[in-house]
């Protein structure tokens, strides 16, 4: 469904030259599959994901979604795709009702069509309130269920979760996560990004852990614990990541 | 690209742009009433000075003749006035100055008006009736000291005003007085005025409302236009980056293409409404107020009626590729932009770079001609003013050019905004601290094969400029040797040189960026061949060229020194000074390094047609330059598709080659066969070509092919360039990846 095979970015930058943002990430995920991206502020996730939604461009290896080339089908890797990431805001100047509509036409969906998915969606995300309501009035739990309710819009097989929970309070978060498995239990093959452990250890059935645009480790829940023989994964992660600072240090 | 997204976009923006009140106030309310407010204040001033008195203070009036009066009742007499509704406006004071000791009438004046007293002070010294009256018996000196004196304050306004006003008075009484003792000596009154100048103007009151219609209306025009379209788009561009809507628009399914001609169209839309609103606005408020001036000056021949409809219609007409064009530059500098903070200081360098463009038609004896017509904007208002003036021959001649130069300034600004929306570190674009060194290293560390785009477009900059200030500061050739010495040092130091330069400083591989590579011998031979078939076209080219805009006399006077020397110069030398020289030097820059960084656009047509049109730059006649820009096309499609430089050269030097072998037949035609001192080969060539030109039939003095050779050349040449289209030529990685995106939707059927 998604395969990421050796995907590298790097920026140039005036001061430091070349840098590596994202080195050699591989992965595959298949539906009814949450795949999480776990990493510090900074390792690289939300390059991978903004390659995978087509926003940048990858400056090494390659990425398919559903079979299409996220370098040479931009416009058919989005149809594919829902994307939700804390860089992807709400209009300030429309409403909820309206922004939902704008991006299903935006998908070529028309008429009753749209108008049952849009009322089937904030059914399901309780959004019938806000239905009227500008975006720049709305809270951050409402706008990011507008965000939702955009990426979903259009009934996509693959979804991106980035820093999705970023700025939630619990009750909204807890009620995300529940959507988010809800729409594995549905076949959806998901990416889930996060920098929160207990996200990823409630909700992914396959963990990346990433630093400095390195994976430093890839597997289930299980298969890390057993590999890394830590069984608090808080406490593996720690280790990992520190692991791999001190080989960059001694090099 | 899809026209549904496209509209779902603009549809979308609009409705956005029409919820903010900062935009709406700008777009529609602020030129509505702007004019009306701006007409009133000024109306008011106008009547404010208009009607404000002068206080004047006359000393000595008692020493006047009685007749005529200056004076009656303590007023200005009313006869004295043009409007006797005016005498209210010179408030007189007769009173009789305290002189001090020691003090004169001048600084009694200088204090009181020092101290605002009055605003004029009118001194006659005593005896002035006597003088006038011995005036009129014997001839007195005119230096006497007993003419009225006039104080005031050059430094103040209303002090002027006073003068101005007492200065007319006084002068209708002059006169008065003078009339009067030729009338006592019974003498013609005529005798005084021996002819009364009378003005007409025969223009049309149409074509005078034209005249005025036509130099304010485009300059608003584009003043609105430009503003009109910036503000909307920092909105839609800085504005949405900021506001972090930006990354959701991208991951949506709307192409960036489409987005980006979405937002341009929403700019556009709000560029023309504001710049016809204001223009509306304007046209309504002048012609009320203008009318009023006329009605309130004494001559009353100032009267200006509306701007006739097809005036409005040709500027809505010209509006839309002018607010294309702005739409477009606006967007591509509000995507350039962080925020709008950031987007709002473009705003500027923009307006400083247009002004001057829109101002200079307004200047007098401005007029259109090829190379003000090839100015961008400028060119348009030129136009325009020929069209609402209803020069519509000249209009159509120029209309050409102007079209040409818009569409393709509307088309490069479309295609930058696209560039920049295609653009990662545009988009995403952070706070980079900017240190020149460090910079520089930059350049030379991370350089790659080939040249960027942005070193390219540099190198032409560069290679203009060169050659503008190289021109201002050279002397005028006097013997052939100059030229040779001259433009050799042109081609070679300040082509070639900087070109090779910039490849060894800039570029890994210096074989790659000038196409230093041996071709397949077939090329080399196509590439005479296409030198020689074109060469009728290029002939009947440069005969049309100069029909439609013939050299000016000027232009044709100072070359005419320097096509003598060139003209008794050895055939070849001048073919090596004058088609090998240029061939290697211009090719190794223009399609060598430029090209070759031009390629990084992502499409060859528009690399080899932003190359061409750096080389017809480059040549300093117009009509030169013209000729040079079609040459540029066929050798840069020439360079990538043979993907070597020597083609390119074999072409261009035979091209010039011939050229100056044509020269020189015509100048063996015009001077006789036996003037010349002709080659035993040069001969045979000419009486080879003999049959083949005739004269031509509007430019006299100019060869063209005769038809039917023409039609074989072209066909001949249009086969070889098929065939050279048909060669394997490598394509950059932007290009592939170009192709790619056109055709991805292709490969899934």
């Amino acid at each position: 469904m998604l395969h990421v095979r050796h995907l590298t970015k790097t920026y140039s930058d005036l001061m430091r030259g070349p840098i590596t943002a994202l080195s050699d990430l591989t992965l595959d995920v298949v539906e009814g599959q949450i795949y999480g991206l776990l990493g510090p502020n900074g390792a690289g996730k939300t390059t991978a994901l903004r390659i995978l939604a087509t926003v940048l461009q990858p400056t090494g290896g390659t990425a398919s979604i559903n079979g299409f080339d996220v370098v040479t089908q931009p416009s058919l890797v989005r149809r594919q795709l829902g994307f939700v990431s804390t860089n992807t805001a709400v209009y300030d100047r429309m409403t909820a009702w309206e922004m939902v509509e704008y991006f299903g036409r935006l998908h070529g969906l028309d008429g009753e069509l749209l108008s049952d998915r849009i009322n089937r969606i904030f059914q399901r995300l309780q959004m019938n309130e806000i239905r009227d309501t500008l975006g720049g009035k709305m809270s951050t739990g409402m706008k990011q269920k507008v965000s939702i309710a955009r990426a979903l819009i259009h009934d996509p097989p693959v979804l991106i979760f980035d820093e999705a929970t970023v700025g939630l309070d619990v009750l909204v978060a807890r009620s995300l996560l529940a959507i988010i498995s809800e729409l594995r239990d549905q076949g959806k093959c998901i990416i889930y990004s996060t920098h929160i452990m207990s996200e990823v250890e409630r909700l992914c059935d396959r963990i990346a852990i990433i630093h400095r645009g390195h994976v430093l480790s890839e597997g289930t829940l299980e298969e890390l614990q057993e590999r890394h023989q830590e069984l608090d994964f808080e406490e593996l992660f720690f280790q990992l990541i520190s692991q791999n600072e001190d080989q960059r240090l001694a090099q | 690209m899809k026209w549904s997204n496209i509209r779902l976009i603009l549809q979308r923006e609009l409705r956005d742009q029409f919820r903010d009140r900062r935009t709406l106030f700008m777009i529609a309310v602020l030129p509505i009433l702007l004019y009306p407010l701006m007409g009133m204040a000024y109306l008011q001033i106008a009547q404010f000075m208009q009607e404000h008195p002068v206080r004047v203070w006359l000393i000595g009036v008692d020493s006047l003749p009685s007749s005529p009066a200056l004076v009656t009742d303590g007023h200005i007499d009313p006869s004295l006035f043009s409007n006797s509704n005016s005498v209210s406006l010179v408030e007189l004071s007769l009173k009789q100055p305290e002189l001090a000791e020691g003090e004169d009438i001048a600084s009694v004046a200088r204090d009181a008006l020092a101290a605002n007293e009055f605003d004029a002070v009118v001194y006659f010294p005593t005896g002035m009736k006597d003088r006038m009256q011995i005036q009129s018996d014997e001839t007195v000196s005119d230096e006497s000291p007993r003419n009225p004196e006039v104080f005031f304050l050059g430094a103040k306004d209303r002090s002027r005003a006073a003068y101005d006003r007492i200065n007319q008075i006084l002068e209708r009484w002059r006169t008065l007085l003078v009339k009067q003792t030729l009338t006592d000596r019974e003498i013609p009154a005529t005798i005084a005025t021996p002819f009364r100048i009378q003005i007409r103007d025969v223009s049309e009151d149409a074509s005078l409302n034209a005249a005025i219609w036509s130099k304010i209306l485009p300059f608003i025009l584009i003043v609105w236009a430009l503003t009109g379209a910036f503000y909307p788009a920092i909105d839609i561009c800085a504005g949405e980056k900021e506001r972090g809507t930006l990354e959701t628009l991208l991951s949506s399914p709307a192409e960036r293409n489409e987005i980006v001609w979405g937002k341009l169209l929403t700019v556009m839309v709000f560029s023309v409404a504001t710049s016809l609103l204001n223009l509306f606005s304007l046209v309504l408020t002048g012609t009320v107020i203008i009318s009023h001036l006329g009605f309130l000056q004494s001559n009353g021949t100032f009267t200006v009626g509306p701007p006739p409809l097809h005036t409005m219609g040709w500027l809505v007409l010209a509006l839309l590729p002018l607010a294309a064009m702005f739409s477009a530059l606006a967007l591509a500098f509000a995507t350039l932009a962080r925020s709008s903070k950031e987007g709002q200081y473009y705003l500027l360098p923009l307006l400083l770079v247009t002004m001057p463009l829109a101002t200079l038609p307004i200047m007098p004896a401005t007029e259109i001609n090829l190379g003000t017509s090839l100015i961008p904007v400028t060119g348009v208002m030129l136009l325009l003013r020929c069209l609402i003036e209803g020069d519509y021959l000249t209009a159509l001649k120029f209309a050409g050019p102007v079209i040409a130069v818009t569409l393709t300034c509307c088309w490069a600004a479309t295609r930058w905004a696209v560039k920049q929306f295609n653009e990662e570190s545009v988009l995403f674009r952070e706070n980079e601290r900017f240190d020149v060194v460090v910079w520089v290293r930059h350049l030379f560390r991370d350089r790659g094969d080939t040249p960027s785009l942005a070193e390219a477009l540099m190198c032409g900059v560069l290679l203009v400029l060169l050659k503008f200030f190289a021109q201002l500061a050279a002397v005028t050739p006097t013997s052939w040797r100059d030229v040779v010495v001259s433009t050799s040092i042109l081609q070679i130091a300040l082509i070639a040189g900087p070109a090779l330069l910039m490849t060894i400083m800039l570029t890994g591989s210096v074989r790659k960026t000038l196409l230093l590579r041996m071709p397949r011998f077939s090329t080399l031979i196509a590439a005479v061949l296409l030198a020689f078939f074109l060469h009728p076209l290029a002939l009947s080219l440069s005969e049309f060229i100069q029909r439609l805009y013939p050299i000016s006399p000027d232009t044709i006077e100072q070359l005419a020194a320097f096509s003598d020397m060139i003209n008794n110069a050895p055939l070849s030398q001048k073919i090596a000074l004058m088609a090998l020289l240029p061939a290697v030097c211009e090719e190794l820059a223009f399609r060598g390094f430029i090209l070759s960084g031009l390629r990084h656009i992502g499409s060859k047509g528009m690399a080899i047609f932003v190359c061409s049109l750096f080389f017809a730059v480059l040549h300093s006649i117009l009509q030169q330059s013209l000729a040079a820009f079609f040459l540029g096309l066929v050798i840069g499609y020439l360079a990538i598709h043979t993907g070597s430089i020597l083609p390119c050269i074999v072409f261009h030097a035979i091209h010039n080659s011939l050229q100056l072998i044509a020269a020189n037949f015509l100048q063996q035609v015009s001077a006789g066969a036996a003037a010349l001192e002709a080659s035993a080969f040069e001969t045979v060539v000419y009486s080879r070509i003999e049959p083949l030109v005739v004269e031509s039939s509007v430019m006299p003095g100019m060869y063209v092919y005769r038809i039917p050779v023409l039609v074989v050349s072209i066909i001949a040449a249009g086969i070889l360039l098929y065939w050279f289209r048909s060669l394997p030529y490598a394509r950059t990685p932007e290009e592939e990846l170009q192709d790619a995106l056109v055709h991805q939707s292709e490969n899934v059927r």
